[in-house]
């Protein structure tokens, strides 16, 4: 109830002036509503044509046309059609509506700037709570005080001034969500922008949820194919996992995500690509490359530009992320990139700072790790009961000048089940993607993994780490034993073979093949500038000669042992036929033995 | 019980105006109901006016001024005793497992109790065998004593708390407390399922505050997981493993909220109180003439910066640390457990015995030799070391992959099946390496296996390809 001023008045606004009755009768509704006498002072005002306008403190009684039409109107929109057909619950509403005087809050803005507006009135207004300012700007609660509260604003400030009338919309920051997104482009309030029209939505969600808790989750244990080799292979990613993308600028960060949701393609996962504080033609460039590889109709791209307000960078993973629940929570599988959080962090540094809450260390907040933890914690895979759906998120982080260990770095990391980190050094000397092998991890993906993939991929990661660590030991010792030269080279193979063009995924037959023969030492004598040919040379020939076993390990990942034995025996005749006859005579010869019809 | 009406909101701080003179008392809860469920605050300050400051232990959207509260007039309690054993809890001590709830004849406690007298404490001496290598030679535990797994992210604390919990625990035959402070809920899932597998789940009481929750939670948590550990040790007279993990989400939370709370802030935006809420708690996980209390912490290190305050703070509390490294892990070495910035209190001849105490101290001067070499060896290479030097080089890379050793929770992800080592055989191990008895076999042999024997093993498969 409002009564937090001493003596509040009552203000009526009719056309006509009220009879002697009517003002009893309105007096008396004062007394018995806010418990003492208030007068009522009226004012004419000839816009209203039919009925009035009572507003008592910072509580309005809207009894116009217009506020009856506006009462109607949201009964309407309020149907929950999530059950049922549409049409006889209009109906009902329709028999059932009774205009009634409902009391509305109002309030008004006495500071404004920074995208931040501070508010008197509002008595009832609860943390967290859309509000909207007369011009339809929208803000958000996000401290209430004795005397005022505060919100961030979403769109343009100019349009906000002191004075502006405030009004409740009685819901929480929430996000339309629906099938009819996927293709679509969308800021971080759902609405549409990339000009073809309005989107249709099938409900409407709280963008910040609670995270399933413990036993609402099961074990990760699906893969998530990335089509990467070398992710695929050393760090694989489960569905419901969470993995991070970290790297300095232009290391291919995004490529990787942008890779992975291509290779989604005709997987029944449904993508979503969150883009914080990038510039809007990096995002549109995106767009158009999904589009040109098939992928944007099973994606949906939220996007909160360089351009848009801080207050819609902070919410915009969170509104994209509550997309993601909406399928998630059907039984689907979703994979979710969040490109970037550290310019998400800045956002919220800078929200936060105009707020008046002090800083911590690099000036972020306090509670910044809260910010990206209650927002990873969401994706997960759900347990049976819950429908089984899973949310995959990879976020992206972008270090400076490759310090992983900064703060918001190591934040994310606490928080992710693994990271892949990717170094510019490595990019720039042609190993693309530039995945750091010591430093990237999955903590969850190998129980995810295949078992073909398992059982080819093996120790390559321990065995690339140990390289690593030779080649270190040994970069300036002249006389080399014979074992340790053999262990360079085949390391040296190892990682020319992890090279992989942008847009160009493999399927599990392809990397389980490669495994097998990178692992087992065939391709040791090949020379090492001849690898990648040689690389898809093989590739041809044993999905040429093998393709029952190839679209075996396709389908359901598993490897026998006597397939494996005959891919390994073709690798290695394959190998010597290489070297025998030098690479073209090889393919050539290849090229025959596919005609002959192995099919 | 008493009531009063909401003031103020600022985040997870929510100000409380009482009748003058009903006013809660400092740590005593209120409870606001929204939507039919009840949202649970603690009473933080009073700051005048008849106001009292709160903390929410859940989210505060949907709050609002003039939103009616009541106060109880108690602490948060928790359920102790044997009813606690095999279930799983929340910060306010209700079970989360979808079992039954707790039944009213079950005694509760206040989770906040003083620390146990300077006259009831016992120092502690015992060595406590892991079965993990480095850890048992260089940094022994002590049974009854404090431990803490220092480590930047993704080092493998989790990795090695839960290790700790396979190899310890199970042989264990008291009660186990485990306490996840704001980690990951994937990691409660996994660790409930892998507990009621093993079996360990009947003698264990499991309480979590994961990284999903509000700051308030996270700040609390672990006073609850400890009250449970300290029941058990005060009143049935047990001996008690109590896990937390992880300890710097605790003071994390609370710097969270210190500003909120109307404190200045400190060096790191750290809260002013750091030191004073770490005392608190940390004097309470203690031995005593009745019990004890063995606790592994793990204590994440932000920024991998090993001065940060809080981490700085919590070191002075623990009789033995052990430390991760980024370098050991970029070497694909795992545990990656830095050999020379660890200790352990009871690493001293009298206390484990002159072999073991020599094993140590030579695998470290090995080590730190290597170290000082390597700068060396990076500019000139190993051609321009005296011949002693280069001995001891191959010995030092021998000695750091023989500490490395493959996990058993780790199995599913590596496939390969993980080793206890006993105490006996580790120092048998080292002791080979460091008489020279192993020159001859090369240092590839010694990397990711169990005991000596192993390693001995691995290096003839390694000959024969």
């Amino acid at each position: 109830m409002a009564n937090d001023e001493k003596t509040p008045r009552a203000y009526l606004y009719s056309d006509t002036e009220p009879s002697e009755e009517q003002t009893k009768r309105l007096e008396a509704f004062l007394e018995r509503t806010y418990r003492q006498v208030i007068p009522l002072r009226w004012t004419q005002s000839p816009g209203i044509k039919d009925g009035f306008r009572l507003e008592v403190g910072s509580d309005v009684y809207d009894w116009t046309l217009e506020g009856r039409v506006r009462q109607f109107q949201e009964r309407l929109n309020r149907i929950d059609n999530s059950e049922q057909s549409v049409i006889p619950l209009i109906r009902r509403v329709v028999n059932e509506f009774q205009p009634t005087v409902e009391r509305e809050e109002k309030g008004e803005a006495i500071f404004v700037g920074d995208e931040i507006a501070r508010v008197r009135g509002l008595p009832g207004v609860q943390y967290g709570e859309v509000v909207e300012f007369a011009n339809g700007v929208h803000g958000m609660v996000q401290d209430l005080r004795e005397d005022s509260v505060g919100c961030v604003l979403f769109g343009a400030n100019g349009d906000v001034a002191e004075g502006s009338i405030v009004k409740r919309t009685g819901r929480t920051a929430g996000m339309p969500v629906g099938i009819r997104f996927l293709g679509r482009v969308v800021n971080a309030l759902g609405e549409p922008i990339d000009g073809k029209g309005a989107i249709e939505h099938d409900a409407y969600r709280p963008i910040e949820v609670a995270a399933p808790g413990i036993l609402d989750r099961s074990a990760v244990n699906r893969p998530l194919e990335t089509g990467i080799l070398c992710i695929d292979s050393m760090f694989p990613i489960g569905r419901g996992q969470r993995e991070l993308i970290i790297g300095d600028r232009q290391t291919g960060k995004t490529a990787i995500a942008i890779d992975t949701i291509i290779n989604q393609n005709r997987r029944n996962v449904i993508c979503i690509y969150c883009a914080i504080g990038q510039k809007a033609s990096s995002v549109a460039q995106i767009a158009a490359n999904l589009e040109a590889h098939g992928a944007l109709q099973h994606t949906i791209i939220v996007s909160a530009c360089a351009s848009d307000p801080a207050a819609e960078q902070y919410i915009a993973p969170y509104a994209a992320t509550a997309l993601g629940e909406h399928f998630m929570n059907t039984g689907r599988d979703v994979l979710i990139v969040y490109d970037d959080l550290s310019k998400h962090a800045i956002a919220y540094r800078a929200l936060s700072l105009l707020l008046e809450r002090s800083p911590g260390r690099e000036a972020y907040p306090g509670d910044v790790f809260y910010l990206h933890s209650r927002l990873l914690e969401r994706s997960a895979h759900l347990s049976e009961e819950l429908g089984g759906g899973s949310m995959t998120a990879l976020p992206i982080i972008e270090t400076q000048a490759g310090d992983v260990s900064a703060y918001i770095p190591t934040n994310v990391i606490s928080i992710t089940d693994g990271q892949i980190y990717l170094e510019s050094n490595l990019f720039f000397s042609g190993q693309r993607p530039a995945v750091n092998v010591g430093l990237s991890v999955s903590r969850v993906g190998g129980a995810a993994q295949t078992k073909a993939m398992k059982q080819s991929a093996g120790s390559l990661r321990i065995d690339l780490a140990q390289f690593r660590e030779m080649e270190a030991f040994t970069q300036f010792s002249s006389d080399l034993d014979e074992v340790t030269k053999r262990q360079l080279v085949y390391g040296q193979g190892l990682m020319r073979l992890l090279r992989q063009d942008q847009y160009k995924p493999f399927s599990q037959h392809r990397m389980v093949i490669l495994l097998i023969a990178a692992l087992n030492h065939t391709m040791e004598n090949i020379p090492i500038d001849d690898l990648l040919k040689y690389r898809e040379a093989l590739l041809d020939s044993l999905e040429g000669k093998y393709a029952d076993i190839c679209r075996r390990l396709d389908r359901n990942g598993k490897l026998l042992d006597r397939d494996k034995d005959l891919l390994l025996k073709e690798a290695k005749d394959f190998a010597a036929r290489w070297l025998h006859d030098g690479g073209a005579a090889a393919e050539a010869g290849e090229q025959e033995e596919n005609a002959d019809g192995e099919r | 019980m008493t009531t009063g009406t909401i003031v103020q909101v600022a985040g997870p701080v929510v100000d409380v105006r009482f009748d003058p003179g009903q006013l809660p008392r400092i740590r005593e809860v209120v409870i606001a109901v929204l939507d039919g469920a009840e949202r649970v605050m603690e009473v933080s300050q009073h700051i005048g006016g008849d106001v009292v400051r709160c903390v929410m232990l859940a989210g505060s959207e949907g709050l609002y001024r003039g939103m009616n509260v009541t106060a109880p007039g108690r602490t948060i309690m928790v359920p102790v005793g044997e009813a606690t054993l095999g279930r799983m809890f929340n910060v306010l001590g209700d079970p989360i497992d979808g079992g039954e709830e707790i039944g009213p004849g079950t005694e509760r406690m206040s989770i906040y109790r003083p620390a146990p007298a300077f006259s009831e404490l016992t120092p502690s001496v015992e060595i406590l065998e892991t079965g993990i290598k480095v850890i048992d030679l260089l940094e022994p535990y002590a049974r009854g004593g404090k431990i803490g797994l220092f480590g930047g992210a993704g080092v493998g604390k989790t990795v090695l708390i839960q290790e700790l919990i396979h190899n310890v625990a199970m042989e264990h035959d008291g009660y186990s407390i485990f306490t996840g402070v704001g980690e990951r809920s994937r990691e409660g899932n996994d660790l409930w399922h892998e507990m009621q597998e093993s079996g360990v789940i009947g003698k264990t009481a499991l309480v979590f505050g994961q990284m999903n929750e509000s700051p308030g939670v996270r700040m609390r948590v672990p006073l609850s997981g400890l009250t449970m550990a300290e029941y058990f040790r005060d009143r049935e007279h047990r001996d008690v493993l109590l896990f937390i993990d992880n300890i710097f989400r605790f003071v994390q939370a609370g710097s969270e909220i210190s500003t909120l709370l109307g404190r200045m802030p400190s060096a790191v935006g750290y809260q002013p109180t750091l030191a004073g809420e770490m005392g608190e708690l940390q004097e309470r996980i203690t031995s005593t003439e009745n019990g004890s209390i063995t606790s592994v912490q793990a204590v994440y290190v932000p920024a991998d910066d090993l001065t940060d305050p809080a981490t700085a703070t919590t070191f002075s509390h623990l009789d033995a640390t052990t430390v991760l490294s980024r370098k050991i892990v970029e070497e694909g070495i795992y545990p990656a457990v830095d050999p020379l910035e660890s200790m352990s209190r009871i690493l001293q001849a009298d206390t484990v015995g002159e072999e073991h105490y020599r094993t140590a101290r030579t695998v470290q001067e090995i080590l730190q030799k290597y170290r000082e070499l390597q700068d060396i060896i990076a500019i000139l290479g190993m051609d321009e070391l005296s011949d002693a030097d280069r001995l001891t080089v191959y010995r030092a890379r021998k000695i750091k992959r023989f500490l490395s050793q493959p996990f058993h929770v780790a199995e599913k992800f590596t496939g390969v099946s993980g080793a206890y080592v006993k105490l006996e055989d580790t120092l048998k191990g080292f002791g080979a390496i460091i008489a020279g008895d192993m020159d001859n076999v090369p240092e590839a042999a010694f990397y990711n296996v169990g005991t000596i024997d192993d390693a001995l093993a691995k290096a003839k498969t390694l000959g024969e390809t």
